[in-house]
């Protein structure tokens, strides 16, 4: 049939101008074999390479590190290696993106004896990974700048109040988190209300969440309602726009004169307090289950309330803070309450770094928010 | 939770035997000693062990804030060596481990009756007349190619992996299931080995020393080898008959045979 000398390729044909790069070297990596594809995409003749180069020394230096500690071993330890993507320097400098596959040539008696590399162009294939990589740092800067602004704004500044926020991503977060933190002026300047929360989940969705819920507690606030009545009526938000459902919260209300505290707990760590002449405690007053997680017919949310004289200190956080794996969570309480007591003195900022430096670190999966505030202005100096 | 189950430490051969501690370098863990430790195991007490962020090492343990030098990691030596009341250790460190060891040796020198480093370099990144073999453009582009090569390693499989260092079997099902390293840890690690400069602690090493060098090493190449021969009080060169970085796996019978030599000498 005509076309068929066309057709029959020969073996070293197939070879040497197959639609990709072969390079064969020995074990330590010195070329030993090159085909004609690789010589044209690369313009290295295969007399300057053959015996000459090792193969890693084609690679630009960043993808000579990695081909030497990576991929070098795992061929050794496994016998082949798939999919690595390198930069391969052509004679004239410029680089060629290019994906390798490598396997183990064995000897008769089954030692490794070469390498075996095919080499695929992989110009365009790069440029599109480039793309998407930059398009996924892109979408989290925007998380993060939605996170920002929502979490952004005037706190109260008061003599009467030492006030710190403090919010620290995960160090190895990839999407931003859902905890917030707010405090603002109720009762036109005679109190405060402050609040720590976490919404479920991360990303986009939960800081939108956040910015939602937290809009809702400082408007429901602003009617005057205790704390409890407030999440009751978040409850009611959250199941009428069906959002934020299993969020935890602790919202509470200072009263500036005579320094008393009204909190309520929805699902939500207890908030801390070190008051002059005592440890510091834990309350576990108003407690009530997380958002929108109550059952048909529940009570109403209560209180919990507690006195603060001048010189005391409140701490609320969200879990980052003590939650620890293969710690109960009774020893992370415990600890904070320990640190506290160490830094009570001090003002709320250099509380607030201070416990995130003693309280954080070695596994810091999730995000930590505090907010702390020291009761009847900050110390002479502070 | 105690640096042996941290670090991941294997233990083989004779309880009572000398200790020889095994540390790899950047980019594997300690499946990189396969061919070289059997050939010990019936004479010493042979340690095997991850660095902290590799291989079957403890993620959780991993704090980028304590781990962005090389010392956190010579203190996890010495952690070890302490819990299992090691003494007279032969430590064996290959790449950036061979600077840890000297870190180490430096610290405590009591512990150590020896080092082997097996291609060291203290200083990866050319200074004045010294030529480390790399600028700091090519440690970027080593981050880019790290940062290319995890298409296995996406958002979804990572918490599952980090998540389970007690569960090993998870990491199993994954394809290149040796040397696996979460993605953000082999940056910094990459920083870390590749910015630091040992240069000075090299004379503060009083413990024997053994430099093993390939001809043709593209991570450390023969005059880095040779200066830090020169910068060790007490150290001594073998240029193997081999290229490569890492003869442990490329020449696991002359790394052997250089290191007995080295071990067999008074």
């Amino acid at each position: 049939m005509s076309g068929d000398g066309v057709l029959a390729d020969s073996v070293e044909e197939l070879f040497e101008d197959a639609p990709c790069g072969y390079v064969s070297t020995r074990l330590d990596g010195t070329v030993v074999q090159v085909n004609r594809t690789f010589e044209a995409w690369t313009g290295c003749r295969r007399d300057a390479l053959i015996g000459r180069r090792h193969f890693a020394h084609l690679l630009a230096p960043g993808g000579r590190i990695y081909y030497e500690t990576h991929v070098a071993p795992l061929l050794m330890l496994q016998g082949a290696v798939r999919e690595i993507a390198v930069e391969v320097v052509r004679a004239d400098g410029t680089r060629l993106p290019a994906l390798l596959n490598a396997s183990l040539r064995h000897d008769a008696e089954g030692r490794p004896g070469a390498i075996r590399i095919t080499v695929f162009d992989a110009t365009d294939r790069r440029r599109y990974e480039q793309e998407l990589q930059r398009a996924r740092r892109r979408e989290q800067e925007i998380a993060q700048q939605l996170q920002r602004s929502l979490l952004a704004g005037r706190l109260p500044d008061d003599p009467r109040l030492d006030l710190e926020v403090v919010y620290r991503p995960a160090v190895r977060g990839l999407e931003v988190g859902g905890d917030w933190y707010d405090a603002f002026w109720l009762d036109e300047g005679h109190s405060v209300g402050l609040v720590v929360g976490d919404v479920v989940g991360r990303g986009l969705e939960a800081a939108a969440t956040m910015g939602q819920l937290r809009s809702a507690v400082r408007a429901l606030s602003a009617t005057g309602l205790p704390p409890g009545p407030v999440l009751d009526g978040l409850d009611g938000y959250s199941r009428r726009h069906e959002v934020g459902r299993m969020t935890t919260l602790v919202l509470a209300r200072l009263d500036l004169s005579p320094g008393l505290l009204t909190y309520a707990c929805a699902g939500h760590l207890p908030p801390v307090v070190a008051r002059p002449g005592e440890a510091a405690q834990a309350l576990w007053g108003g407690r009530s289950p997380a958002v929108d997680a109550h059952r048909a017919g529940a009570r109403p949310r209560g209180v919990g309330t507690c006195r603060l004289p001048p010189g005391s200190v409140l701490v609320l956080y969200t879990d980052g803070l003590v939650e620890r794996r293969a710690r109960p969570l009774q020893e992370g309480i415990d600890q904070l309450l320990r640190e506290v007591d160490d830094r009570r003195d001090a003002p709320a900022a250099s509380i607030g770094a201070g416990l995130l430096a003693a309280m954080t670190g070695t596994d810091d999966l999730d995000d930590t928010c505090l907010v702390v505030v020291g009761v009847g202005g900050a110390p002479a100096g502070g | 939770m105690s640096a042996v189950r941290r670090n991941n430490v294997v233990l083989h051969g004779p309880s009572d035997g000398p200790p020889m501690m095994f540390a790899h370098g950047f980019g594997c863990d300690q499946n990189m000693w396969r061919h070289v430790w059997p050939a010990f195991a019936a004479t010493h007490r042979v340690v095997l062990f991850d660095h902290v962020g590799s291989g079957g090492s403890d993620l959780a343990a991993y704090d980028p804030r304590r781990y962005s030098s090389l010392d956190a990691y010579a203190e996890d030596v010495l952690d070890i060596c302490r819990e299992l009341g090691l003494r007279d250790v032969v430590f064996v460190g290959h790449s950036v481990s061979a600077m840890i060891g000297a870190l180490a040796a430096a610290a405590e020198p009591e512990r150590f009756a020896r080092l082997v480093m097996l291609g060291p370099s203290p200083r990866y990144i050319d200074d004045g007349d010294y030529v480390g073999g790399f600028t700091r453009e090519d440690i970027e582009g080593l981050l880019d190619a790290l940062d290319s090569n995890y298409l296995g390693w996406s958002s979804a499989m990572a918490p599952v992996i980090m998540g389970n260092a007690d569960r090993p079997e998870l990491g199993d099902e994954l394809t290149n299931s040796f040397c696996r390293t979460d993605p953000e840890i082999a940056a910094q690690f990459a920083r870390v080995t590749f910015l630091s400069d040992n240069r000075a602690d090299l004379p503060r090493v009083r413990t024997r020393s053994l430099v093993v060098q390939c001809r043709e090493d593209a991570i450390a190449s023969e005059v880095v080898g040779e200066y830090v021969h020169r910068s060790l009080p007490d150290s001594e060169m073998v240029v193997l008959d081999a290229t490569g970085h890492c003869p442990h796996l490329s020449a696991p019978d002359q790394t052997v045979a250089a290191m007995r030599t080295f071990l067999a000498a008074a």
